[in-house]
C-alpha cells in the first residue's frame, strides 16, 4: 500500500504540485463505555480507516479524503484539482518551513492494548465504580471510559516516511445531587496523569478511582449545603481541575498561530496577541512559564511526530511572563515571518495534526503546561492568602472571540480567610480580562501540585476537528479576581 | 444508488436474521465539500465521501453498537461488523430497562429535501457565490474570510423486526462570510443557509456586509459601561439560544435527569412571554426536517410554547423507555425549531436602524461561546461578536466593543420580550463535529429584550 501511495504521491507532483503528503490510516478503533445511574447507556465501538491526501499548488491547498482505496488514482487527482481551484484565490502563496526527510516511527508507551481487554472487564470497572459512586445524597452517577487505538502512516514528497501507533484510555465519574431548592450540583473526576505512567489499559488505577469516588460524593454532599458564592473580588486559587483549562482556554488557543493569523476568524475565533508582540509581551507575572511540551510520553499531547513530519518539541511559550512562542506548524511560522518581516520562529514547533484521516492538519495543541513555581505546596499558598477562594472541577467555560476575556463555573469553591480554609460555597463562577489576570498571578505551585490533565474533547477548524491533549499544570493564585457573577 | 443501499441493508439483516441476532441498522453517507477562506484566500478546498454503518445489537435488555466507515462494495466487512455488535453484546450488562427496538410497519422514503443542482454545485460556482457576496468589500486591511459549505446527506434504516425500511436524503449548503480588520481587529458577518439552489442569494449577503461595514470602517469603537441594556438579538443570537433550550429545557429526559430549568409542574402553566410561540415544524423545508422519526413515529407540528405557556417535554425512544414516558416523535439527530414572528414591522437590518426609538438600543447579532452556568436555572453565559452596534435613541449608530451577557434563559425569554419581528429568517445550525447533520432554526428577524444585564465589556477586541 505504502509503495502505491507514493507512485501516486510522485505522478502529482510530476503533474506540477509543489509538495504532496498522505495519511494512511491502516486502522483507528474507538470504543466508549458510559454507565449512568447502573445502566450502561452506551456501548459503542467503531473502526474505520481511510487515507486522507493534501496537495500544494501554485501557493495553495487542495485535500481530498475516503475510505473507499479501491480508486486511490482518483482520490488524489480530486486533491490536485481542489488545489488547482484553491490557486485562483491566493493573497500570499503557501510555502512550508524547511524540515528533513524523516524515515521514523513512534509508538505511544502502552503495556496493555485496551482494545485487547474483554468487553466484561471493562464493565466490571464501571460497574465497581457506579457501586462506590451509589451513596446517600447522589441523585445521578455517571462513570465513563474512552479508548482510542490507530495507526498512521504518513508520507510526503520530500521523503519522510513517518510510522505512528496512538493508545489512549480516558476515563472519568461524575455525581450530580440536589440542593433543597431543587438546583443540581456536580463534582467530577477525571484520569491524569501522576508520575510515570503509561497511556494503555494499566493508567486505570482501581485505587485511586475508588479514592476519589469517595472523595467527590464528600464535596459534593458539601455543596449542596453550601451557601452562595459571595459576588466580590478576592485572590482565587485554582487547582489543577480548573487550572488545566484557564490554560487550555486562554494561553492555548490564544497562542495557536493560525488563530494569530486570522485563519479561524470565521469560526473559532482570533487572538488578541499580534506578531509584534512576540518578545515583547508581558501576558503574565515573571512567576508565568508556559511551554508546548510534546515530548512528555505519557499523555495524548505527545505524538512523536505532527502531520506535517516534523518531530514533537518542547517549546517555551512564554518565559518568566514574556511572550516568546506559539503553537506552530511549518505553513504558519512562514506566514507569520513574512508578515512580520523578521524571523520570530526558527522552523516549526511540530504541532500540526489532524484528528482523523478525512481532516486536514492544523495548529493544535501538544500539551501546555505551566512550570511549577517555588510557592510551596497548596497549604503553603492558602497559609498565605488574606481574603481568597480555592475553586476546583469545570462546571462551564465561555471566552472572549479574540480570547480576551472569560468567563468561567467551577464546581466547588472553598472560601479562605486569613490563611485558613472558611467554608464551602455553592455555584463559584470567575471572570477576568486575559492578560490583567495572568498578570495578577501572584503564586505557583512546586512540583508536589503539578499534574497533567487530559483533554480530549478539544474542538477546532472548519469541518471541526475534536483533538486529544494534556496540560501540566500546578496550583496557581490570581489576586483581585471577581467572582460570583 | 438507492436501490444498492437499500439492498445493502436488506442482505445485511437477512444475514443478521439467519444468525439469529436482533440488530437495528443506520446508514449513513455524506458527500462534503467545503471552501474556506482566510485572509482573502481559499485556505482550504476538501471534499470528503463517507459512508458510515451503525449497528446495535439487541438480546433483550442488552444494548452494544459497532460503527464503521466502509463502503458499498465491502459487503463482508459490514458482515463482520453485525457478528462484532453481537459478540458486544453477548458480554455486556443489561439494561434496568427493556430498550425498544422500534417496528417499521411501512417503508418511509422522503428526498423531497434533496436538490441535486445544489448537492453537486461545482466548485466554480461555489468561488463565483463568494466573490459576489464579497465584491469591492475588501481591501489591504480588511479581510475576507468564512466557508461555503456544500453537500449531500443520505440516512437509511432498517431493522430485524419488519422489512421496511426509512430513506432519508437532503441537500444543504451553509454560508458564512466574514470581513475583518486586520489591525484592529473587528469582525462583521453574513451568513446563508439553503435547501436548494434557488435559495443561494449572494447579494442579500453583500447587502448586509456592506452595510456594516459602513458603521464599523467610519466609527470608533467604544467600552460600553456595564449595567442594564435593551438588548435586540440577531437571528444568530436567538436560535442559538433556542438550541441551548432544546438542551436544557423542553428534553424530557434531561428534566428527569436533573439539567433543565423546567419541570413537569411547569407543564400548562405560564413560563414565558405571551410573545413566544415555538412549535417543533418538520413541514418547514429551511429546517431540513424529518418526517418520520427514526422509529418511524409520523411527525407532524409539535408544540413546545404556545403563547408562553409550556406544552410539554419532548421524549426521544430511549428516554421514553426509561423514564416509562410516551415516546413523542423525537429520536431524530434535528428537530426542526420553529419560533413564530411578533408584530413589529423591523425586517431588516436597516429597517432596525432606522426605527424610532424612546431608549438606547444594543444590536448583538450573534452570541460566541455560549455555555451553561447553571442548567436548573437555565443560567446561560455569552460574548457578543460580529457586527454588534449601539443604536442610540437620538437616531445615530455607534459600535461597541464586544460585552458579555450572563442570564437566565427565563428572563430573556420572559416578560422582558419587548416585540418579536414579524418576518422569520433559517439560521444554519449545523456543526459539522463528525458527521453531516445539516440543521436551521426558524426564528424572526429580530428580537427586542428589555432590562438584561451587561456583566463585562472589553475596553478592546
Amino acid at each position: 500500500m505504502l509503495a502505491q501511495i507514493k507512485g501516486h504521491i510522485e505522478q502529482i507532483k510530476g503533474a506540477g504540485a509543489t509538495y504532496v503528503d498522505a495519511r494512511w490510516y491502516p486502522y483507528e478503533q474507538q470504543n466508549y463505555l458510559l454507565m449512568w445511574n447502573g445502566n450502561l447507556k452506551q456501548n459503542t465501538s467503531s473502526r474505520e480507516s481511510g487515507l486522507g491526501i493534501r496537495v500544494l499548488y501554485k501557493g495553495a491547498w487542495g485535500f481530498s479524503a475516503s475510505s473507499d482505496l479501491n480508486n486511490m488514482g482518483v482520490l488524489f487527482d480530486k486533491a490536485l484539482d481542489n488545489a488547482r481551484l484553491a490557486a485562483e484565490r491566493v493573497t500570499l502563496p503557501v510555502r512550508l518551513a524547511e524540515k528533513g526527510a524523516l524515515q521514523a516511527k513512534f509508538a505511544s508507551p502502552c503495556d496493555t492494548d485496551p482494545f485487547s481487554v474483554p468487553l466484561a472487564e471493562k464493565v466490571a470497572f464501571l460497574r465497581e465504580m457506579d457501586e462506590k459512586l451509589n451513596q446517600e445524597g447522589v441523585f445521578q452517577r455517571l462513570s465513563d471510559l474512552f479508548f482510542i487505538r490507530k495507526q498512521i502512516v504518513f508520507a510526503d514528497s520530500e521523503g519522510s516516511e513517518i510510522e505512528k501507533l496512538i493508545t489512549e484510555v480516558f476515563a472519568s465519574m461524575q455525581v450530580t445531587g440536589l440542593d433543597s431548592q431543587g438546583e443540581t450540583h456536580r463534582r467530577e473526576y477525571r484520569l491524569a496523569r501522576h508520575g510515570a505512567s503509561t497511556r494503555g489499559w494499566e493508567a486505570l488505577d482501581r485505587q485511586r478511582f475508588s479514592e476519589n469516588a469517595d472523595r467527590i460524593v464528600k464535596e459534593m454532599n458539601q455543596v449542596l449545603v453550601a451557601d452562595a458564592c459571595p459576588k466580590e473580588d478576592r485572590s482565587v486559587i485554582l487547582l489543577p481541575g480548573i487550572m488545566y483549562l484557564q490554560t487550555h482556554e486562554t494561553i492555548g488557543h490564544a497562542l495557536e498561530l493560525d488563530r494569530i493569523l486570522g485563519y479561524e476568524l470565521a469560526y473559532a475565533g482570533g487572538s488578541f496577541v499580534t506578531l509584534e508582540d512576540f518578545g515583547s509581551l508581558r501576558y503574565g507575572s515573571a512567576k508565568l512559564t508556559a511551554r508546548a511540551d510534546g515530548t512528555l510520553p505519557n499523555t495524548p499531547g505527545s505524538f512523536g511526530y505532527d502531520d506535517d513530519g516534523v518531530a514533537c518539541q518542547n517549546t517555551v511559550l512564554i518565559d518568566k511572563g514574556i511572550l516568546v512562542g506559539a503553537i506552530t506548524g511549518r505553513q504558519m511560522v512562514e506566514e507569520a515571518n513574512t508578515r512580520a518581516k523578521r524571523t520570530i520562529f526558527d522552523g516549526s514547533g511540530g504541532c500540526n495534526r489532524a484528528t482523523s484521516f478525512y481532516r486536514v492538519p492544523i495548529e493544535r495543541m501538544t500539551n501546555i503546561n505551566i512550570d511549577p513555581g517555588e510557592d510551596g505546596n497548596l497549604e503553603d499558598i492558602v497559609r498565605n492568602t488574606e481574603k481568597g477562594i480555592i475553586l476546583d472541577g469545570d462546571r462551564s467555560w465561555s471566552i472572549g472571540s479574540n480570547r480576551e476575556q472569560f468567563h468561567f463555573g467551577t464546581e466547588i469553591g472553598w472560601l479562605v480567610e486569613d490563611g485558613q480554609i472558611a467554608q464551602v460555597v455553592k455555584n463559584p463562577t470567575y471572570r477576568g480580562d486575559t492578560l490583567k489576570f495572568w498578570n495578577s498571578l501572584s503564586a505557583v505551585g512546586d512540583g508536589s501540585t503539578w499534574e497533567v490533565a487530559y483533554v480530549d474533547n478539544c474542538g477546532k477548524g472548519q469541518p471541526n476537528q475534536v483533538m486529544q491533549l494534556g496540560h501540566g499544570v500546578p496550583v496557581c493564585r490570581f489576586d483581585n479576581v471577581r467572582i460570583g457573577e | 444508488m438507492k436501490d444498492r443501499i437499500v439492498h445493502t441493508l436488506q442482505e445485511l439483516r437477512r444475514y443478521a436474521l439467519s444468525k439469529d441476532c436482533e440488530v437495528a441498522l443506520s446508514y449513513h453517507e455524506e458527500d462534503s465539500y467545503l471552501i474556506r477562506f482566510a485572509n482573502s484566500a481559499i485556505s482550504l478546498n476538501t471534499n470528503e465521501h463517507l459512508i458510515r454503518l451503525e449497528i446495535t445489537a439487541h438480546a433483550d435488555r442488552r444494548r452494544a453498537s459497532f460503527a464503521l466507515i466502509t463502503d458499498l462494495g465491502k459487503i463482508d466487512e459490514m458482515k463482520q461488523g453485525i457478528d462484532t455488535a453481537a459478540e458486544m453484546v453477548a458480554h455486556t450488562q443489561p439494561l434496568t430497562y427493556q430498550p425498544t427496538i422500534p417496528l417499521f410497519t411501512e417503508t418511509f422514503i422522503d428526498e423531497d429535501g434533496y436538490d441535486p443542482a445544489l448537492a453537486q454545485i461545482s466548485n466554480a460556482r461555489r468561488l463565483e457565490y463568494f466573490n459576489q457576496a464579497a465584491r469591492g468589500l475588501e481591501n489591504d486591511e480588511i479581510r475576507l474570510s468564512g466557508i461555503f459549505s456544500s453537500g449531500s446527506n443520505t440516512l437509511a434504516m432498517i431493522n430485524t423486526q419488519s422489512e421496511h425500511f426509512q430513506y432519508f436524503k437532503t441537500s444543504d449548503t451553509q454560508v458564512t462570510v466574514v470581513l475583518s480588520h486586520e489591525r484592529l481587529k473587528w469582525e462583521v458577518i453574513a451568513e446563508g443557509s439553503a435547501q436548494n439552489i434557488a435559495e443561494l442569494d449572494p447579494a442579500r449577503l453583500r447587502s448586509e456586509l456592506a452595510f456594516l461595514l459602513e458603521r464599523y470602517q467610519y466609527d470608533a469603537p467604544q467600552q460600553l459601561p456595564l449595567g442594564k441594556y435593551d438588548i435586540v438579538f440577531g437571528p444568530a443570537a436567538t436560535a442559538d439560544m433556542i438550541t441551548f433550550m432544546n438542551w436544557i429545557g423542553f428534553n424530557g429526559g434531561m428534566m428527569k435527569r436533573g439539567f433543565s430549568f423546567l419541570s413537569e409542574e411547569m407543564v400548562g402553566g405560564k413560563v414565558f412571554s405571551d410573545r413566544i410561540t415555538l412549535l417543533d415544524d418538520p413541514d418547514r423545508p429551511e429546517t431540513f426536517p424529518f418526517k418520520r422519526d427514526f422509529t418511524g413515529i409520523e411527525r407532524n407540528t409539535y408544540p413546545l410554547f404556545q403563547a408562553g405557556v409550556f406544552q410539554g417535554f419532548v421524549w426521544s425512544q430511549d428516554d421514553a423507555d426509561e423514564f416509562s414516558a410516551q415516546p413523542t416523535g423525537h429520536t431524530v439527530s434535528h428537530k426542526s425549531l420553529v419560533l413564530q414572528g411578533g408584530n413589529a414591522p423591523v425586517n431588516t437590518l436597516e429597517e432596525l436602524v432606522k426605527m424610532p426609538r424612546e431608549v438606547d438600543l444594543l444590536y448583538i447579532p450573534f452570541l460566541h461561546y455560549m455555555n451553561i452556568v447553571n442548567p436548573s436555572k437555565g443560567i446561560i453565559t455569552a460574548s457578543s461578536r460580529f457586527g454588534a452596534l449601539l443604536l442610540k435613541k437620538d437616531g445615530t449608530v455607534s459600535v461597541p466593543y464586544n460585552v458579555r451577557l450572563t442570564q437566565s434563559l427565563l428572563d430573556i425569554f420572559g416578560d422582558r420580550v419587548a416585540w418579536l419581528s414579524e418576518a422569520c429568517v433559517p439560521y444554519n445550525t449545523s456543526q459539522s463535529y463528525e458527521r453531516r447533520n445539516p440543521t436551521a432554526v426558524i426564528v424572526p428577524a429580530f428580537m427586542r429584550v428589555n432590562d438584561l444585564e451587561i456583566s463585562h465589556s472589553n475596553a478592546s477586541y
